[in-house]
């Protein structure tokens, strides 16, 4: 690797929004590196591949100096995520466990380790993908909610030490997207045409992340959504169920 | 409230602190049980008189969950009027950044065992129509000092969300926001406050604030100075 190289890592990105990411990534000149779990890269162009279960908390011990060693990174997206949808008490104690695991506590014990072992370059950006869910609740999906929340919020409370490193943070909160994973959580007869197309979702939030900015919502529509989610808490949450939690299958 | 029926109120971390204030100031009209990590013969001469005692170790969250349940039916209890998932720990970042141990324990302790204990309590809060109130903080909206700690808050905070929606005309679920108060969390944290500490609530106060704020339902509250000064701890409703 030449230090003139501009180099990525991607936490899920065989699949969705990570392997649109990774597409545009290259096409803009990075190398890249992808953790994901037991999917292989399948895309055209080579990447350095790094197997593990973001579930398993000794997988991760056991790939986190490799993480490390395989950077330094000018950005970082940590997109890995997974979702279980169904009333709260009836879904199964493992899944909230794996949710938690995966969507929280992974990305943040990967971004503080990268973060205080240097292996991210001053200059380079770093990017938690939260969720739209945390401006409007999501009623059918509580431990996902809580754990996009959470991520939001570490986060936040480490933009100061990121930028003491000169590493930018950046929050996204993708609404629906057209990828296998929205397909599996929304309710059927669903309008599919209102989910963003991943490559668009990508593009959007990379721009933002390269240009420091704090927070990305991308699409107009999701931005509008967030702001009343923002002003009206109660009254977009009883939206969310109805649109949700109400249809979910029995 | 003359003639209101005793409650069955379970409240984690009911041995020290916010948790401890609150079960002294309902032990008298209602019927407690307590948990926390410590075993029942160190925190004997804590107690209120008549509180029950489990010991659930919310370190290991699905155990600490099925202790919860069998605590509440060795009690004798049927059925819970209301659940107050209190118990909480903190560690501070040193450096600015929390250790990769710090993040697992506080997710845990903080968030994972509260989801896992609302998931297991839930047939019990149904059948009393009861109420779950899950005990956030202030910092849930983020902070630089406690990176994990807030991130956990922040968690409770969109589950109580969400729960509230899912389960409402079944169990009502709160989440309340202490603003910091003087218990010896910030000790075991490794975070001294200093002269701030002055500024700290007493436990007793944010107590009162949190027994009237259970009892109206409301969610989310923050339990901070505004409110004392509003007389928060002195005015509302009573449990
Ligand atoms: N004090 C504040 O300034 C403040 C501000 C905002 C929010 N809060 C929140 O309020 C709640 C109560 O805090 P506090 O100030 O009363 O703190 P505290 O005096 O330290 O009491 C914490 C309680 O939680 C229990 N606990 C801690 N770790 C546990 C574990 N692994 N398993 C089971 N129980 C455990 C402790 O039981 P053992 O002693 O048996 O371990 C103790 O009863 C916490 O959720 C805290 O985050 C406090």
């Amino acid at each position: 690797m030449t230090s003139a190289s501009k180099r990525a890592l991607v936490t899920g990105g065989s699949a969705g929004l990570g392997a649109a990411s990774v597409g545009w990534l290259q096409a803009n000149g990075y190398e890249i590196v992808v953790l994901d779990r037991d999917r292989p890269w399948t895309g055209k162009t080579p990447v350095q591949f790094i197997r593990c279960d973001l579930a398993s908390r000794t997988e991760l011990d056991d790939v986190l100096p490799d993480l490390i060693a395989a950077g330094p990174y000018d950005l970082v997206l940590l997109n890995a995520g997974i979702n279980a949808t169904g009333k709260f008490e009836a879904l199964d104690p493992r899944a909230h466990i794996d949710i938690l695991r995966v969507n929280t506590e992974a990305p943040m014990v990967i971004a503080a380790a990268l973060l205080e072992s240097n292996a991210c370059r001053s200059g380079g950006a770093m990017v938690f993908v939260s969720s739209l869910s945390h401006f409007t609740g999501y009623p059918g999906a509580a431990s996902y909610a809580a754990s996009k929340d959470a991520l939001a919020i570490y986060a936040r409370s480490m933009r100061k030490y990121a930028a003491s490193r000169g590493v930018t943070l950046t929050v996204a909160f993708p609404g629906p997207l057209k990828t296998d994973h929205a397909e599996r959580h929304s309710p059927e007869g669903a309008d599919d045409s209102k989910r963003m197309d991943p490559d668009h979702a990508a593009r959007l939030i990379l721009a933002d992340a390269l240009a420091g900015k704090k927070s990305s919502i991308p699409g107009a529509g999701n931005r509008v959504f967030a702001v009343i989610g923002r002003v009206f808490p109660k009254p977009v949450t009883a939206v969310m169920r109805r649109l949700i939690y109400t249809r979910l299958k029995p | 409230m003359i003639g209101a029926k005793p409650r069955r109120i379970l409240i984690t971390g009911g041995n020290s602190g916010l948790g401890l204030a609150l079960a002294q100031k309902l032990a008298r009209r209602h019927s407690l049980l307590l948990s926390g990590r410590k075993s029942q013969t160190e925190v004997a001469e804590i107690l209120p008189p008549g509180a029950g005692y489990v010991v659930a170790d919310h370190g290991d969250p699905e155990m600490s969950a099925r202790a919860l349940v069998r605590g509440v039916r060795d009690f004798g209890w049927d059925g819970l009027d209301n659940a107050v998932l209190n118990a909480g720990t903190g560690f501070v970042a040193v450096g600015g950044v929390d250790s990769t141990d710090a993040i697992r324990q506080t997710l845990d302790v903080n968030l994972l065992a509260v989801m896992l204990q609302a998931q297991a309590l839930y047939p019990l809060l149904r059948k009393s129509s009861g109420t779950l109130s899950l005990i956030g903080s202030v910092a849930h909206k983020g902070s630089a000092s406690i990176p994990a700690y807030a991130a956990s808050k922040a968690g409770l905070h969109g589950l109580a969300r969400a729960l509230r929606s899912e389960w409402s005309g079944d169990i009502s679920v709160q989440v309340l926001h202490p603003g910091p108060a003087k218990t010896d969390m910030h000790d075991k944290a490794g975070y001294d406050p200093g002269r701030m500490r002055a500024l700290f609530l007493a436990p007793d106060d944010v107590a009162a604030m949190m027994a009237s704020a259970i009892a109206a339902r409301r969610s989310p509250v923050t339990l901070s100075w505004v409110k004392y000064l509003n007389g928060g701890a002195y005015t509302g409703r009573r449990l």
